[in-house]
């Protein structure tokens, strides 16, 4: 419990050094990998189960050469096409706002540098500290998260595409 | 000598003389001969009047003399009271010092304790000035201040009751910055009124009533609440305080006493902020505030679009009121068509309901590019007005550049502000989009295809 409150705090602190925008970084942070947890899941559980399911039922048909087939092939196709590049378009859009949330949080600090300039009238190094600590953490942080988000989308992108291609090649038209 | 100043001071006065008559009689002068005439006239009659004045100098030169003479004599007397007064200063100079010394050897090491009195008196006093125990315990400078001056003159002496009263008092400031303290107390709200509150002291550090910080202004002896409180948090243990009577609270104190607290109130407000970005930083809302428009109506209407193909998937009839509905109802337009044909259609009625699907998601994705930009003219120019600064004033006094510099900067902050959620609804909006497009490009087809072969 103790150990809990004191990570809490550690937590709380960084959070104070690095200004309100590091608070909106993390919040975006956390939507992003809750969004690519559901893809994780979707990829690794739910998309077997509906692989099999299109695939049988195509088979079940008993006509599978005319236009009408061809037609509902192509549907099939592109409903699962959907359903694997679902939420992916707005995990990427997650990824390219980090680093605008690090930028923004650099250009707060820097006015909160140069409000302390205009008070103090004189670059005291000490009293601009923390705006220069809240100008470079959400930068950092901002990198950190897009970063880590990065590589899981590109992961996605390559998984749906295969995997379109691939349940194309097993729906198999008779000629 | 003198009689030379005389005779010059005569001429001089003459001369001025002249001057005025002629000056007087030139105004009455028809021509110039005239004028020449009255010139001369005034010559003759200046010489008879310097030679009167002459007369009278010579006159009253033996009167002149007789008074010279009593001066001197005056001179003299006082010179004679002079020394004589000079001689009786050395006598008392002296007497002074014996005296001075008999009362420093009296005084012994007294003289040191009263010098070290005024001193902690002195300090003690600008000490309590800034204690906000004063707001609790008023007019205790008072006495300090006496007592610091009478210790300053060599006239006066300390009395004990004086000494221990001093004390008492640096007693009394060590006991109650130890404590809590609850009292009545007038305050001024951060409106201007006046109200009677109980104020909490914590130690010498903070003062707080109501769940807000206040300060205490030794000048006027008044406790204000701080026009801009701490954020949440803080004012939230602020709150336990003032509501608990007794047992342990968690609070967030200053502990300098109050500094702290009041350079919060040097920091802009967020509209303060704002207005410093200037025209441009205007321009940014006002773009960011129609994409926000543009996005609301955008949003609204796509849901209610897709909620409708949504309901047109599951039923059996095609309705007008979507476009997945409208596609659907080509087939029926032409029921013996081709294949061939019936794609065709199909096509030229998905491309007649995608621009409406689309419309307007590019101006919010162009207003998420060019808020940014905007931002980055508001910088330039913001730096502008710096260097401007700088080439009037010099780099001495960063004062002068900070407002330049905050331009740029804020213009900054507020084209990322409006870029950011933009991109973020342009990713939504077009994924939307796209979502229903897809359902009328790639299905609409295989729809009528399922349906066909269900009626077969």
């Amino acid at each position: 419990m103790i150990l809990f409150i004191d990570m809490m705090n550690s937590i709380r602190e960084f959070l104070d050094t690095g200004g309100q925008v590091l608070t909106v970084i993390a919040a975006v942070i956390a939507l992003m990998w809750l969004l690519i947890f559901e893809r994780l899941a979707f990829v690794l559980f739910g998309y077997r189960a509906m692989k099999n399911n299109i695939v049988n039922r195509w088979f079940a048909r008993e006509e599978r050469r005319s236009w009408n087939a061809e037609q509902i092939r192509m549907a099939t196709v592109s409903k699962a096409s959907s359903a694997l590049n679902h939420n992916i378009a707005l995990i990427q859009s997650l990824v390219v706002l980090c680093p605008l949330l690090g930028l923004l949080g650099t250009v707060t600090g820097m006015i909160e540098v140069f409000d302390v300039m205009a008070i103090s009238g004189s670059g005291n190094a000490r009293s601009m500290a923390s705006g220069v600590s809240r100008a470079t953490i959400p930068t950092m942080a901002g990198m950190v998260g897009s970063l880590s988000g990065v590589f899981m989308v590109t992961y996605f992108q390559r998984y749906a595409k295969r995997q379109t291609e691939l349940l194309e090649d097993k729906l198999l038209m008779q000629h | 000598m003198m009689k030379f100043t005389f005779n010059k001071k005569a001429l001089l006065a003459g001369f001025a003389m002249t001057a005025l008559s002629v000056g007087s009689q030139a105004n009455d002068a028809k021509n110039l001969d005239e004028l020449l005439n009255q010139l001369a006239q005034g010559q003759i009659a200046q010489t008879e009047q310097n030679k009167a004045r002459e007369a009278q100098f010579v006159a009253r030169k033996s009167e002149q003399d007789a008074l010279l003479k009593q001066a001197v004599n005056q001179r003299d007397n006082q010179i004679k009271l002079s020394t004589e007064l000079e001689g009786q200063f050395q006598d008392n100079e002296l007497a002074l010092a014996n005296q001075t010394e008999a009362l420093n050897k009296r005084l012994g090491e007294l003289k040191e304790l009263f010098g070290v009195l005024q001193q902690v008196a002195g300090d003690t006093k600008s000490k309590f000035q800034n204690s906000v125990i004063s707001a609790q315990i008023s007019g205790r400078d008072s006495f300090l201040d006496d007592f610091a001056q009478s210790m300053g003159s060599t006239s006066k002496l300390a009395s004990i009751e004086e000494i221990e009263q001093l004390w008492f008092e640096l007693q009394r400031e060590m006991t109650q910055s130890g404590k809590i303290a609850s009292f009545e107390r007038e305050i001024v709200l951060a409106d201007g009124t006046r109200t009677t509150a109980n104020v909490k002291r914590v130690g010498s550090f903070n003062l707080v009533a109501n769940g807000k910080y206040l300060e205490y202004i030794s000048e006027t002896d008044a406790v204000a609440e701080l026009v801009r409180q701490p954020v949440n948090r803080y004012l939230d243990s602020a709150k336990e305080l003032t509501n608990t009577s007794n047992g342990q609270v968690a609070f967030a104190l200053d502990p300098t006493g109050g500094s702290i607290l009041s350079l919060l109130i040097q920091a802009p407000s967020d509209r303060e902020r704002v207005d410093q970005g200037g025209p441009v930083g205007y321009v940014i809302i006002a773009i960011g505030l129609v994409g926000l428009l543009i996005a609301i109506e955008r949003f609204i209407s796509l849901f209610l679009i897709g909620a409708k193909v949504n309901r047109q998937l599951k039923a059996a009839k095609p309705r007008d009121d979507n476009p997945l509905g409208r596609v659907l109802k080509v087939k029926e337009q032409y029921p013996n068509a081709d294949t061939e044909t019936l794609e065709l259609k199909l096509s030229e009625s998905i491309l007649r309901e995608v621009p409406k699907l689309q419309s307007r998601l590019t101006i919010i994705k162009i207003i998420s590019v060019v808020a940014p930009l905007i931002g980055l003219l508001g910088t330039v120019t913001g730096m502008i007005n710096t260097f401007q600064a700088i080439t009037l004033f010099g780099t001495g006094d960063p004062k002068l550049m900070a407002g330049g510099i905050s331009q740029a900067l804020v213009t900054t902050v507020l084209g990322l502000v409006v870029a950011i959620p933009m991109v973020f609804i342009s990713t939504l909006l077009n994924t939307r989009s796209k979502g229903i497009i897809n359902i009328l490009q790639q299905q609409s087809a295989g729809i009528i295809a399922n349906r066909s072969e269900k009626g077969a």
